[in-house]
């Protein structure tokens, strides 16, 4: 039995590798949220448009995505495409399933952020002549923005630890990394402490920050 | 159907219904161009759903309106129809996210498509009838409801629109304002613009408004000159309904 074998010069000598990984989890992260905001946009729109249509796509997508494991979506991008002869690199794939998972999980949170704004605000664009495109662009959007800042910090904390599934493709990133240190260094505690302080270096500065804006808004309004 | 060339807005067998909810009965009327015409009547009497059909945030069941002698239906372009029909709303409805003076340059750039330039001297000329010129440059929620408000008609007025609607403006404002408001509104009546008000603002109501509705459940019950009306109302309805804000 080993125990907890954590030696605090291996640590040292392990951080480079560690941080290489990092910057691919927070590359990824980055890539990922970018894109999942911009379907969590058209989809949140889908969803609460009128037309029955476009409503039953923004909604299914939403709920199949958010049903089902972001360990499928990566393993449909990876292998299942390619059975199909669509062959993405691992890079490709892997932005590809972050990006449309965190899009559904966008998506909601736009929603309620659309939803969360008086209608009187939209009949008030309406009754000066705006077209309801115009309204949402002009009026709805920009104050639905501030109040999902929060929520979408919090789904960016959510992608740089959930990013550590996509080691089941061999993305060289942190959790896998980590995993690698622990063969090649014949030790399971320091590499895995280690990955999990980089985490903390990361995520908790900005669930800090999602707090604080959160608080802010809920005294202030918008 | 033939047209007085005075009559600005006809409103013919007009229905409206939320579900089961019947509330505009067959409601028939006509308005002269600046008219003044007050709404009073009981809250869920429909008075606000009569008005939000005129510029369709609406959607009559059935009847007919006819705008400038042209009816209303689903061909007619609602984005131009509200740009004619100004609204001002009872709880202001200011664009939180901007300030005062870009709460009337935002629908001068994009409805009226008016330069930057163009939009912002509207704008100042409005502010400057609503006497807030000094306020171009704060937020909604740094203004008094009775700001807010002045800003409000000043954006719709903006639009040069043929008629506003007011949809009971003063009855969310801190009572020591409302003079305020009516100030503005009255000397909008005086320059001659073509006005619905929905309001229980009797002093208003005498001193610029030409004519008086009262509604109960859906319905027109009473109408007349305000003086007589508020002296001698004639139904039960508004005898009753006028006893009671008389004596709050």
């Amino acid at each position: 039995m080993k125990g907890l074998d954590f030696k605090f010069s291996l640590l040292l000598d392990s951080i480079p590798i560690l941080i290489n990984g990092a910057k691919y989890t927070i590359l990824f992260s980055v890539i990922s949220i970018f894109f999942g905001i911009l379907i969590g946009l058209g989809a949140s729109l889908l969803k609460i448009s009128k037309n029955p249509i476009l409503k039953a796509i923004g909604s299914t997508y939403i709920e199949v995505i958010r049903g089902t494991p972001l360990l499928l979506h990566i393993m449909i991008a990876y292998y299942g495409l390619a059975a199909f002869n669509i062959k993405l690199d691992y890079f490709t794939a892997g932005v590809l399933a972050l990006s449309i998972n965190s899009g559904a999980y966008c998506g909601e949170i736009f929603r309620a952020g659309i939803e969360s704004i008086e209608k009187g605000q939209m009949e008030a664009a309406r009754s000066v002549g705006m077209t309801y495109g115009q309204a949402m662009r002009f009026v709805i959007l920009p104050q639905a923005f501030k109040r999902v800042i929060p929520p979408l910090t919090n789904e960016f904390v959510a992608m740089l630890k959930d990013s550590s599934l996509l080691s089941i493709i061999a993305v060289p990133e942190l959790l896998r990394n980590a995993r690698q240190l622990m063969g090649t260094k014949a030790n399971v505690w320091t590499p895995l402490l280690g990955a999990g302080l980089i985490y903390l270096v990361l995520t908790l500065p900005l669930t800090r920050i999602a707090y604080i804006l959160e608080r802010r808004m809920a005294k202030g309004g918008i | 159907m033939t047209f007085n060339n005075n009559t600005i807005l006809s409103i013919r067998n007009l229905n409206k219904h939320f579900g089961k909810l019947y509330v505009l009965k067959n409601i028939n009327l006509d308005l002269h161009k600046q008219e003044v015409l007050v709404i009073i009547g009981p809250s869920g009497a429909g008075k606000s759903t009569l008005i939000r059909c005129i510029n369709r945030l609406e959607e009559p069941t059935s009847g007919e309106i006819y705008f400038n002698g042209e009816k209303i239906d689903k061909n007619t372009d609602y984005n131009k129809l509200r740009e004619k029909i100004g609204m001002v709303f009872q709880r202001f409805n200011l664009f939180n996210h901007l300030t005062a003076l870009e709460n009337i340059t935002l629908p001068l750039k994009v409805v009226k498509k008016k330069s930057d330039e163009e939009a912002k001297k509207i704008a100042y000329e409005y502010l400057e009838k609503v006497g807030l010129k000094d306020r171009a440059n704060h937020y909604p929620i740094q203004l008094s409801g009775g700001e807010q408000q002045r800003v409000a008609i000043a954006r719709a007025l903006s639009l040069q629109p043929d008629i506003i609607l007011f949809d009971e403006p003063t009855s969310a404002i801190d009572v020591e304002l409302i003079k305020d408001v009516l100030d503005v509104m009255k000397a909008l009546a005086r320059d001659g613009m073509t006005m619905i008000v929905v309001s229980h603002e009797m002093g208003f109501a005498k001193e610029v408004g030409d004519r008086i509705i009262f509604m109960d459940k859906g319905e027109i019950v009473e109408e007349g000159e305000p003086e007589e009306f508020f002296k001698n109302p004639k139904t039960d309805r508004a005898k009753q309904f006028l006893s009671r804000i008389i004596n709050i």
